[in-house]
């Protein structure tokens, strides 16, 4: 089965398997690495991808349900090789750790300050309730997303 | 996780994917495959199941091109979500924060965003989860449900939608379309609450939805719905009658919780015993009618979700 997505801006074809998932055909197909295979079951928030503008874990999302449209994975929040605002806030606030949480928790804040452009940190927490950091205690997640809101609306 | 499944490109827990064309060749394709052939839309339960071996369908059909699924119509009291509608397109929309506050309610504390940007509607209500979010605050709001099968379409009420723990009583072949619900625009309340272990990425371990209709100081009409306390949600009837001419004081409301508890029928397991769910109904019902009664008598912030424990501010004071 052909599969025809926009990804991070470019356009793929590919054949695959109908019932691949998003996550597979992004990691495996395009290889896509940076969106990564946690629990497989929607419970981590690892494997977590825009389509459109609206955030879905990729591990239950089949390929082929979203033929046609435009997916954006970690790699495509940089910008001619600097980092966007999220990714930026991330490493300047020591917002990672072990770092395998980190794309799916940038690519759900991006979706966030997409929708919300200065959210408040209950707003940030709920936003990001869905995707498990067994490291950091969240605390500077939460900060870089706060440093990030500031950046992109100039009040820093 | 084990080794159940692989990083290779072909998911090996996965069975084959049939994409219909129209709701007819959907219908056609699982009458045909009765007992192995699944739907699915959002996938945020069935891909799950599937992984985890709690189903082992041979085919997955894919309702997600079947635009008919997605419309949403408002005609007079009212409304009207497709299917497909998904949890996160409730969450937002301002005017069901008006009229159907109870089910943007609940909308908003199922699983996480991304579960919520694909999980729909309809998977919600045919998953049959005892403890679903959804089925509690439609069944409050008089949810009809409309289904497509080999037999033509047909309508019957949400609640006798439902037949036991992941069962429905839908016909091989048979499609949940659309659910129907009444939307009062005034003098009306609902609310959702519930109560959780932890306040995200769970299910409720006692949902508890209310509805009322107010006319001066008197409730003139009244439903509560209760999910996670029985084999199936519910709606408790006498516990409603309970407030309907009333002035819905703490004792009315008070009344009605002891009655909706007596009518549940909770087991004890990981989320909390039976007679601890028992008595959180005996809570949860009185506090989710006060908001309801605050809302239908406009002394509540439009579009302003109530806490999920329907503990207020000034209850602390």
């Amino acid at each position: 089965m052909r599969v025809e997505l926009v990804v991070n801006g470019d356009p793929y074809r590919r054949e695959a398997e109908p019932d691949v998932t998003l996550l597979s055909f992004l990691r495996d197909v395009l290889g896509l690495t940076g969106t990564k295979w946690g629990c497989m079951t929607g419970d981590c928030g690892a494997c977590t991808v825009l389509v459109g503008k609206e955030p879905v874990v990729s591990c239950l999302q089949l390929a082929q349900q979203v033929q046609g449209r435009e997916v954006t994975t970690v790699e495509g929040l940089e910008r001619d090789g600097e980092l966007g605002d999220v990714q930026a806030a991330f490493v300047s606030n020591g917002a990672a750790q072990c770092g395998f949480c980190t794309p799916g928790m940038i690519v759900a804040a991006q979706a966030l300050l997409q929708r919300n452009p200065s959210p408040t940190e209950a707003e940030i927490r709920e936003a990001l309730s869905g995707n498990l950091c067994r490291c950091t205690g969240y605390n500077k997640i939460v900060d870089a997303v706060l440093e990030a809101a500031q950046a992109l609306t100039g009040t820093a | 996780m084990s080794g159940r499944w692989s990083a290779a490109t072909r998911d090996p827990a996965l069975p084959d994917l049939f994409v219909p064309e129209s709701l007819d060749d959907a219908i056609g394709f699982l009458a045909d495959h009765a007992g192995s052939a699944t739907p699915i839309a959002g996938g945020t339960d069935v891909m799950i199941d599937t992984r985890l071996g709690r189903v082992s369908p041979e085919w997955l059909v894919d309702l997600t091109r079947l635009g008919s699924l997605v419309d949403r119509q408002i005609d007079g009291e009212v409304l009207r979500l497709g299917a497909l509608t998904t949890i996160r397109t409730v969450e937002l929309d301002p005017q069901l924060a008006r009229r159907a506050a109870a089910l943007v309610e609940a909308a908003r504390v199922l699983g996480s965003v991304q579960i919520r940007t694909m999980a729909t509607i309809g998977g919600n209500l045919c998953h049959a989860t005892p403890s679903a979010e959804m089925p509690p605050a439609l069944l409050v709001h008089d949810a009809v449900v409309q289904t497509a099968g080999p037999g033509g379409e047909r309508s019957l009420p949400l609640s006798e939608l439902f037949a036991g723990p992941g069962r429905t009583t839908l016909e091989p072949g048979e499609l949940l379309t659309a659910v129907s619900l009444r939307v009062p625009a005034v003098a009306a309340g609902s609310c959702y609450l519930r109560q959780t272990v932890r306040w995200s990425m769970d299910l409720a371990g006692v949902g508890v939805a209310a509805a009322v209709e107010v006319a001066g100081t008197t409730v003139t009409r009244a439903r509560i719905g209760l999910g996670a306390v029985a084999p199936v949600p519910l709606l408790v009837g006498e516990a409603a009658e309970a407030v309907v001419g009333t002035t819905l004081s703490a004792e009315d409301a008070a009344r009605a919780g002891a009655c909706a508890a007596a009518a549940c029928s909770p087991i004890t397991d990981a989320r909390g015993t039976a007679e601890y769910r028992r008595q959180v109904v005996a809570v949860l019902v009185p506090r989710a009618l006060r908001v309801s009664w605050l809302r239908a008598t406009g002394s509540w912030p439009a579009g302003v979700p109530a806490p999920i424990n329907g503990v207020l501010s000034r209850d602390a004071a």
